[in-house]
């Protein structure tokens, strides 16, 4: 454990230096990316301006999910980056030989070979407008509260990458190259509202099978001590380690195909 | 053992399925597959000792690759065992790939975009070389390989030559007793092969190293390695010395006649040579070509010098590539080798 700790931090400034060999491009693409986050707000801010309520969830509580709901997400977009060209540069062009070759668990190295800093620039957002949310609702948002969201957006990038890390195994055994990963991605934003807008198969989706709702929803919920989804905050960190038991068990079921198949 | 390696019975099947098609063979796929079963290798069986330099070759497709990839790991035989550096290696594969080392010619283990140090120092804390170590092997390879002067240069910037040493250093950084060499001089010029070539045979002089290399190019094989295994269609055809290959296989045998004089041509055409072929190169030029099995040199030059005045003679034996190409195209060759 404590030497992946400590490979991480050599993966990362690996690529650090190739990211700095090449300021201008870093910067901009830091800049780039605080825009369209800051746009994707003032859109929730124009948006529920005009409807001050969303069944009983006031404006600045929405605000509230949303904010935090940029947090792991931005943590996951930071590392997701290798998942997305995974099936093509590993499996088909044949680099996943190469992750065998290294003493180091082969998840380990995809997700880290690849990083893409600038995302975290998100995570700064998110705080600013969770902060500002917080100062409206009269909330009394203290440092343990801030502990505990912490640990909420550290479970929620638990979640989102485990999912995701389940739905790159599928390129072990298809080489189809139809992604089943954008949709899913886009229908990572629906755990950022409140799950009961929507009807009740798709709460009960969002909440047991793709558990979105868990990495934003729940967790915010509870921030704002929304009493009626108390039961769900406790089982956070319970779904989170399971989501990550299944993707590593599923990703080394899938690289014991590959070595049956080497497809 | 360490730097050992053993195959029994090493088999390896892949299953591909028929695409169909058209619009209507792709819809047909999702639901109706056949497929077709391919043995990529077929019961192969060696052992190689420690410090062992081996060459393994075969043609496109022989089954080299997939016997290399079983023996490192990457893929699990379909029957059969390995056992290397007293490992299973797919089993054991994270802590069995410590004990080895394995370069690719066609595609370098260096970060492309970083100075080749930051490589090594990253490979360095993977697996966890000591930093005495890590400076006494890098001053070892320098000895060879002269790779300090590009250590500041990111890959992307070195030619393929200069790569390939850095990648070739970067597979021995932790002093693997055991190091796969799949085609190393694969589009070096003669130069960069001979630097390669003189490189390996060091290493393995000083730290016992065992090699087993691929490789289309048989000067490798000659250069390094006193045993060659063969292999065609998954199965192996040859395993023993170089000399044994030529001594089984060597069937050819040119003599090359200089005659003093064109009026001479005459003589040596009326000569009545049981079985061997007489090529006119040029007026004064002939070549006989026999076989070693019904006539010796010997013989053959004594008969022509006694009736025709030659100036020079020249004997050339069936070259190793000659062998080779002969072994590779004709089946027939695998019985006459037996």
């Amino acid at each position: 454990m404590r030497r992946y700790l400590s490979l991480l931090v050599e993966y990362f400034l690996q690529y650090a230096k190739v990211r700095l060999a090449y300021k201008g491009d870093f910067l901009i693409s830091v800049f780039t990316t605080l825009v369209a986050t800051g746009l994707g707000v003032v859109v929730v801010l124009l948006l529920f301006g005009r409807v001050p309520r969303l069944m009983d969830w006031g404006f600045y509580e929405i605000l509230f999910l949303y904010g935090f709901g940029l947090i792991p997400m931005a943590l996951f977009n930071v590392v997701s980056i290798n998942l997305y060209y995974f099936g093509d540069r590993y499996i088909v062009q044949g680099n996943f030989d190469r992750i065998l070759l290294r003493p180091i668990h082969s998840m380990f190295q995809i997700l880290f070979e690849q990083f893409r800093l600038e995302s975290a620039a998100d995570a700064a957002v998110g705080v600013f407008v969770v902060a500002y949310a917080a100062r409206h609702l009269g909330l009394d948002f203290g440092p343990l509260d801030w502990l505990v969201l912490a640990f909420a957006a550290l479970c929620g990038f638990v979640i989102y990458v485990s999912i995701f890390l389940m739905l790159t195994t599928v390129s072990f055994w298809m080489e189809d190259r139809v992604g089943v990963m954008p949709p899913v991605y886009n229908m990572m934003a629906f755990g950022r509202y409140p799950l009961k807008i929507y009807n009740v198969f798709l709460q009960f989706f969002l909440s047991w099978i793709i558990p979105f709702g868990f990495a934003t929803f729940y967790p915010a919920a509870h921030l704002l001590r929304r009493a009626e989804y108390r039961l769900y905050f406790p089982l956070l960190p319970v779904v989170a380690l399971a989501c990550a038991g299944l993707a590593v068990a599923l990703w080394n079921r899938g690289v014991r195909n590959y070595s049956s198949t080497g497809s | 053992m360490p730097g050992e390696v053993q195959a029994e019975g090493l088999t390896k099947d892949f299953r591909t399925f028929q695409r169909k098609e058209g619009i209507r063979g792709a819809i047909e796929n999702l639901f109706v597959r056949q497929y077709q079963t391919v043995r990529a290798v077929d019961k192969v069986s060696f052992r190689i000792q420690p410090g062992e330099m081996v060459g393994y070759i075969g043609p496109n497709g022989a089954g080299k690759s997939t016997t290399v990839k079983m023996l490192t790991g990457i893929l699990a035989p379909t029957e059969g065992t390995a056992l290397v550096n007293g490992f299973v290696p797919y089993r054991d594969r994270t802590r069995y790939t410590r004990t080895i080392g394995v370069v690719f010619g066609q595609r370098t283990q260096l970060w492309w975009d970083i100075a080749v140090v930051e490589s090594f120092r990253l490979l360095q804390r993977i697996y966890e070389v000591s930093d005495s170590d890590y400076k006494t092997q890098l001053d070892t390879f320098d000895q060879v390989l002269e790779i300090k002067r590009y250590l500041n240069t990111p890959v992307r910037k070195l030619s393929l030559g200069e790569r390939m040493r850095c990648d070739l250093a970067a597979s021995l950084l932790h002093n693997p007793p055991l190091l796969f060499l799949d085609e190393p001089t694969i589009g070096l010029d003669v130069v960069a092969k001979t630097n390669v070539r003189q490189f390996l045979k060091e290493v393995n002089r000083r730290f016992g190293t065992t090699m087993l290399l691929t490789t289309h190019d048989l000067s490798d094989i000659e250069e390094l390695c006193k045993r060659l295994m063969i292999i065609d269609h998954g199965r192996v055809l040859f395993d023993g010395a170089l000399a044994e290959l030529k001594r089984q296989l060597w069937q050819q045998m040119w003599v090359r006649i200089e005659l003093r004089e064109p009026a001479q041509a005459q003589a040596l055409e009326s000569l009545s040579l049981n079985n061997i072929h007489r090529e006119r190169l040029d007026e004064l030029t002939y070549r006989l070509v026999f076989d070693r099995e019904e006539h010796t040199a010997g013989e053959v030059i004594r008969q022509v010098v006694s009736e025709v005045d030659v100036r020079d003679v020249f004997i050339q034996e069936e070259s190793i590539e000659e062998i080779v190409r002969r072994i590779y195209t004709g089946p027939s060759v695998l019985e006459f080798g037996r």
